[in-house]
Order: structure tokens, then sequence, then C-alpha cells
């Protein structure tokens, strides 16, 4: 008897959909981590260090959102061309919620290596 | 907000219909953060066009606006937690229920906060109905047993009401304590 198994690919979507929602916060941080980057380019930089696909205007929210948890901040630079750019820096709070997030993430690892052998 | 200058008429009148869409997404906000979303959404379009790559200045700009995404979807979560932090810190019935309609689809503790709202607004209505028809409406006994509290268009013999003219200042004063403890409850679910 033969068994044709499948991957359940809307499964590891609708998975994917959730890691990438999880961790984009914290990719977002470990870039600011030393430079500051204005808007767009973070977005690019994103894109060149990951495979993640998303929409570029829904990272402006999550922006945001990490400015209102005090973990980046913000300001507005004017440019020659007048319209100014936003660049955005991490915080005190912001460093060391990242380093607490590194520790988190490299246990996550460790301990699915080990569950996977 | 500068407005970006195409040389191209399609290209500006896209970019114009895109910031049309952004402009009408976002103007339940404050001015405040009306102006920080365009700009900030502006300036990515702004620099993705002008990052000195050859080609049509039409293609360029519909990649950009392709990549940043429909305004009504992207900006709806922004939209909605920006609302919600000025919402929590106004105080204001008119920002809070919007905030309660824009974040209704995030959990049922907003459900619950929009239902304890639709009661604060119908303990209000009862000051008003009770100087429409203060005879039916009130705090009601029935032979030392509760009968109704608001108002009833049954008023059967032996029916005591027990308030008078004090249940308007006694359903405001509920009104007031339903209303003050849903906004803190609004402000807790906020921070969570």
């Amino acid at each position: 008897m033969y068994y044709i198994c499948c991957m359940n690919s809307e499964f590891v979507q609708n998975w994917f959909s959730q890691v990438k929602k999880g961790t984009l916060s914290y990719i977002i941080l470990i870039i600011l981590d030393g430079k500051e980057y204005y808007g767009y380019e973070l977005v690019q930089e994103i894109k060149i260090h990951t495979t993640l696909e998303v929409a570029e205007g829904t990272l402006y929210p999550l922006l945001n959102r990490l400015k209102t948890d005090g973990l980046v901040d913000s300001k507005w630079i004017e440019q020659e061309s007048g319209i100014p750019r936003k660049y955005y820096t991490l915080t005190d709070s912001g460093k060391a919620t990242l380093t607490e997030m590194k520790k988190i993430w490299s246990a996550l690892g460790t301990a699915i290596h080990k569950i996977e052998k | 907000m500068k407005r970006i200058i195409f040389t191209n008429p399609t290209a500006q009148k896209l970019y114009d219909d895109y910031f049309a869409r952004v402009t009408r997404c976002v103007r339940i906000l404050s001015p405040g953060d009306q102006q920080e979303l365009l700009m900030e959404l502006n300036s990515h379009v702004y620099e993705a066009t002008h990052r000195g790559i050859a080609g049509n200045e039409v293609d360029i700009l519909i990649d950009a606006l392709d990549k940043l995404g429909a305004p009504e979807v992207v900006l709806q979560p922004a939209v909605a937690y920006k609302k919600m932090q000025q919402a929590g810190r106004s105080f204001n019935p008119k920002h809070i229920l919007q905030a309660l309609y824009l974040n209704i689809a995030n959990g049922a503790g907003f459900f619950v906060i929009g239902i304890i709202y639709l009661l604060t607004l119908a303990f209000g209505s009862l000051a008003v109905i009770k100087l429409v028809s203060p005879t039916h409406t009130g705090f009601f006994l029935q032979n030392g047993h509760w009968f109704a509290f608001g108002y009833t268009s049954d008023l059967p013999d032996g029916l005591i009401e027990l308030l008078g003219n004090w249940f308007i200042p006694v359903v405001i004063l509920i009104m007031g304590i339903f209303y003050f403890l849903n906004t803190l409850m609004f402000r807790l679910l906020k921070k969570k």
C-alpha cells in the first residue's frame, strides 16, 4: 500500500504568517541597533537581510507601536528636497529589551535544535 | 505636507489619487496624527521614486505604491491604534466610540466595553425620559418587591415610586460611574 503525503501548505502559510508577525519587531530592533535609519531605508534593509514578503506600509504602524512602547525614538530631519526624512533610533530601553530578546531567541533556538535531534 | 511633483501627468494623478485615499483613511484622527502619517508615507514615496533609477516615472511610482500597499489595508492598524491612544487621553465619548468601532475586531474586551457604553447611554436617556414622562419613569416597588427601574407603561395598583425627582440625579450618577469605570477599563486594555 502506498501513501501519498503532501505538505499542508495552508497550515504552513498560516504558521509562517504568525512567525513573521512575531519576529518583525525583533528584526527591526536588531537592524536599528547601532545605526539610525530613515523609514524607507529601514524597510529596504529589512528586505535585504530577510526573505520576508511584507507590504512596506505595514512596517510604519509597527514602528509607531515600538515608539509608543519606548523602544525606538524618531525625529524628522529636513532635506534639500523639502520632503523630510523620519529617522529612527534605538532607545536605552530598546537596547536593554533587545538584549533580553536575543537571550530568549537563542534559548528557543537551542531548545528546538535539541528536539529536532 | 509638501506635495511631490512629478513631470508625467499620469504619475501626478496616480500620486494625488493615492494620497486622497490616505487622507480619507486618516481623517478620523487628530490633526497632528493625520499629519504624521501623511508625512511618513509621503517621505517613503519620495525616497522610493527618487533613487536615481532609470525608467518610466509612472512605472516607478506604480511599483512604489504597490509595494507600500493599499492605504485602506496598511493604515487600518495604525489608525485604530492612534485613535485608541487619542480616546484614552481625552475621555471624549466621540473618540471612544470611534476607537471602539475601529478596534471591535481586536478582541472580546472591546466588545464588552462597547456594550457597557450602550448601557451608559441608556441610563443617561432615562434622565430625559423622566422629564417627559415622570409618572411612568422611576424606581418602582410593588408589595415591597422590586418591580422596575426605568420606564414602564404598565402601572398596576399598589405600585410605589421611591425616588421621585431624585431619580434624575441617581441615573446621572450611575451613568457617570459606568462611564468612568469603562474608560479606566479602556485604558487598561489599551496598555496590553
